[in-house]
């Protein structure tokens, strides 16, 4: 009798301790629950909706999607986005890649030198972009200052269309490069250092060990880079927001920025959710290209 | 083991609940909610009008606080509309967006309390009240205060550069830049004649490409039935006149600095702003310049007074209010005589009130501030924005089409205005 009643209150225990690891996870379920999954669902709920916050929510199936493909200015942004990366992405590599190169090296003050380079990526985006707008200006600026004093005609670096959105490259560029030093040294510090030894012996020059040995041994590195520079100029927003407005004739306007501009400027909630799914799908879809191009080559 | 620690975390969660609905604003509580401006000199003036009214009225409590802080105060209304947490009365709310507010049943229309009509009628022109009365033909917000555009102009530099007269025509306004742009060819830092934002922000079209429209247009709207009205003459000679202003680069297509204020450190001479700049630029020490204001520029055959805008700044009553008829006779003391006297002397800004120039009651304090004096005599000739829900969005539009044409001049006035006018038509018949 009573080795029944223990084996019953063991079998109830049992059970009731199946609750535990549900009671244990629940915060960070929770958490997801409130901040990801009802805010996904919620956006994706809202691009069939006309919405903006203060009155009712309206039905209108699926106009939103077309209205998308008719949006002249939003394949803009994405235009400027794409010229965007395709400066910001070769130029972040390959500056962050000859950098780390270099202080990779036995240097002295390397350690202040890798602190320098890193130093701007946690300095604020809005105080970089604020300052950058100030040596950028066309008739106050440092760098056009210098320009005139060795006697070249000034250069519309935020004002001249053609010439912004570079300006605003380069900038993004120096701002993040200082990350990208930093995988690039993990990377190159894993590359055993036998495989130099042997190619010096077989009288490699210097760039044939880069080429052959650096290059393929941090391939895993290059594609993590590429990765994140994709990921973080397909949300290229600040710079533009703040230094150009999206201005001049919208060839600085970003896909994001004209996302927060229909919600939070004409508050066109449902269409910009509506544009925010589209362009988040546009981005898994890059990135699944590049993985597949990149795992290719490796 | 498992159902005590459920037990204890339901109690808590159960507790926390009942903690917070505590502490709702209950129909017990009858203390009006003000929210006034966080500029210093609008708070002082509201919390005097509080504490005064709080001495006759200690029934009828009012609690003033300044807006909380936020990017805007557009924003943090929005917010508070949004979360259902708004004051009982709002003071500064931009007239461009009561409209939206209407639409949306967050208001409380005034003309519907008893005495408002009558009091509103006495304190402003009925083109004023014309003004304010929303597309369903009830008035939402009280015509509190005004600071017309206007342009400033450093008169030591007029006066080094032989600028005798101020330009107030189109043709003299280009005339008096050339003479500015010769006389400081080789200035370092560059001088211009001007500067007015190029960024394309819809709200800074209203400093230029706007003020500049009521004042060649004779205050004329934008929008009427719904439709754009801006497809005319004085648009056109505006965006014209501006162009000109970029191309023989009189003024200059940078963004300004955040850093200095180029009317301040002298780079320019004029630009298109309010009042607020007086005492701005008085409590500069060691200025070493003397300025003074005059009416934007107009076309050289322009004919009658000149408008210009009004930046509007009114006051609302939202229909979380429990006690609107009481929240309308605590802002009637704020817009009373009295009330618009201490608005003068404690803020410099200008209530918007009839005959607020001749009026014998505010002679002193114009005596006293003889350059607000032209403000209050543009008081008749200023204009507010259009009721249009969607006027954010077309005075985006404009923005467009003016960057284009009038910065880049990559577009003929003629045909920035036209595409404007199309496109403003598509956005209005869609949110129809």
């Amino acid at each position: 009798m009573n080795i029944a009643l223990a084996h019953t209150n063991k079998k109830n225990r049992f059970q009731k301790r199946k609750w535990l690891p549900y009671l244990l996870v629940s915060p960070y379920i929770i958490f997801v629950a409130v901040f990801v999954l009802f805010p996904v669902i919620f956006s994706f709920i809202l691009t069939f909706h006309k919405w903006n916050i203060i009155a009712p929510m309206k039905f209108i199936g699926v106009d939103n999607y077309t209205r998308l493909f008719q949006d002249r200015l939003f394949w803009i942004s994405i235009l400027n986005t794409l010229k965007f990366l395709l400066l910001h992405i070769p130029l972040q590599l390959a500056v962050a890649l000859f950098l780390a190169v270099l202080l990779n090296q036995k240097i002295k003050a390397v350690s202040f030198f890798r602190a320098s380079f890193f130093m701007p990526v946690i300095v604020s985006g809005v105080v970089v972009t604020i300052l950058w707008q100030q040596l950028l200006g066309y008739d106050s600026g440092i760098i056009n200052r210098l320009v005139t004093a060795m006697g070249i005609s000034k250069v519309g670096w935020l004002v001249n269309p053609d010439v912004a959105i570079y300006s605003i490259a380069v900038m993004a560029t120096w701002k993040n490069v200082g990350l990208y030093i930093i995988l690039f040294l993990v990377g190159l510090q894993t590359v055993p250092t036998q495989y130099y030894e042997a190619a010096k012996l077989e009288g490699a020059t210097k760039w044939q060990q880069f080429y052959h040995i650096t290059l393929p041994m941090i391939n895993p590195t290059i594609f993590m880079v590429v990765i994140l520079s994709t990921i973080g100029g397909f949300s290229l927003f600040i710079e533009p927001y703040i230094m150009t407005g999206g201005g001049p004739l919208n060839k600085t306007l970003s896909a994001v920025l004209y996302i927060y501009k229909q919600a939070f400027q004409y508050y066109n909630m449902g269409y910009s959710a509506t544009l925010g799914f589209f362009y988040a799908f546009m981005i898994m879809l890059v990135v699944v290209i590049q993985k597949r191009v990149i795992e290719k080559e490796v | 083991m498992v159902y005590p620690f459920l037990k204890n975390f339901l109690s808590c969660i159960f507790f926390y609940i009942t903690i917070i609905s505590c502490n709702n604003k209950t129909d017990t509580n009858k203390e009006l909610l003000f929210w006034c401006s966080n500029n210093k000199d609008e708070i002082t003036f509201s919390k005097n009008a509080t504490d005064n009214w709080n001495k006759l009225f200690p029934g009828s409590s009012v609690h003033m606080q300044p807006i909380p802080e936020g990017q805007s105060s557009e924003e943090v209304i929005l917010a508070a509309v949004v979360g259902k947490t708004t004051p009982d009365i709002y003071a500064n709310m931009w007239q461009g967006s009561v409209e939206m507010y209407a639409q949306a049943n967050v208001l409380i229309p005034l003309d519907t309390l008893k005495g408002f009509l009558d009091f509103i009628h006495q304190r402003c022109d009925s083109n004023v009240i014309k003004e304010i009365t929303s597309s369903d033909g009830h008035i939402y917000q009280v015509p509190w205060k005004v600071n017309p555009i206007m342009t400033i102009y450093n008169k030591t530099l007029f006066t080094q550069n032989k600028i005798n007269d101020v330009p107030k025509t189109y043709t003299a306004y280009q005339q008096a830049a050339e003479i500015f742009k010769n006389n400081n060819k080789n200035s370092q830092p560059p001088k211009r004649f001007g500067y007015t934002a190029v960024k394309v922000i819809w709200y800074e079209r209203l400093f230029n490409f706007y003020t500049l429209y009521l004042a060649a247009s004779n205050g004329a709207p934008l929008i009427v039935d719904n439709k754009a009205a801006f497809n005319n003459k004085p648009a056109i000679e505006v965006f014209r006149f501006l162009q000109s202003l970029y191309t023989n680069e009189y003024f200059s297509r940078e963004n300004s600095a955040a850093s200095s204020d180029p009317f301040v450190i002298q780079t320019i001479a004029t630009k298109w702003t309010g009042p607020w700049e007086i005492s701005y630029l008085n409590r500069i020490p060691d200025r070493n310049f003397d300025f003074d204001y005059y009416v934007p520029p107009v076309p050289d055959d322009h004919v009658g007074p000149v408008y210009t805008y009004a930046d509007p700044k009114n006051m609302v009553i939202f229909n979380t209010c429990k006690q609107p008829q009481v929240a309308w006779e605590f802002i009637k003391t704020l817009i009373d005589k009295n009330g618009d006297l201490q608005l003068l002397e404690i803020s410099g800004q200008l209530p918007r009130r009839k005959e607020l120039d001749t009026d014998p009651f505010y002679g002193d304090f114009f005596t006293k501030n003889p350059m607000l004096l032209p403000f209050a005599k543009q008081i008749p000739f200023v204009k507010g924005i259009d009721n249009c829900e969607s006027i954010v969005e077309v005075l985006d539009i404009i923005s467009q089409e003016y960057e284009a044409c009038v910065v880049y001049g990559k577009k003929t006035p003629e045909k920035s205005i036209e595409d404007a006018e199309k496109a403003v038509n598509v956005l209005l018949a869609a949110n129809k």
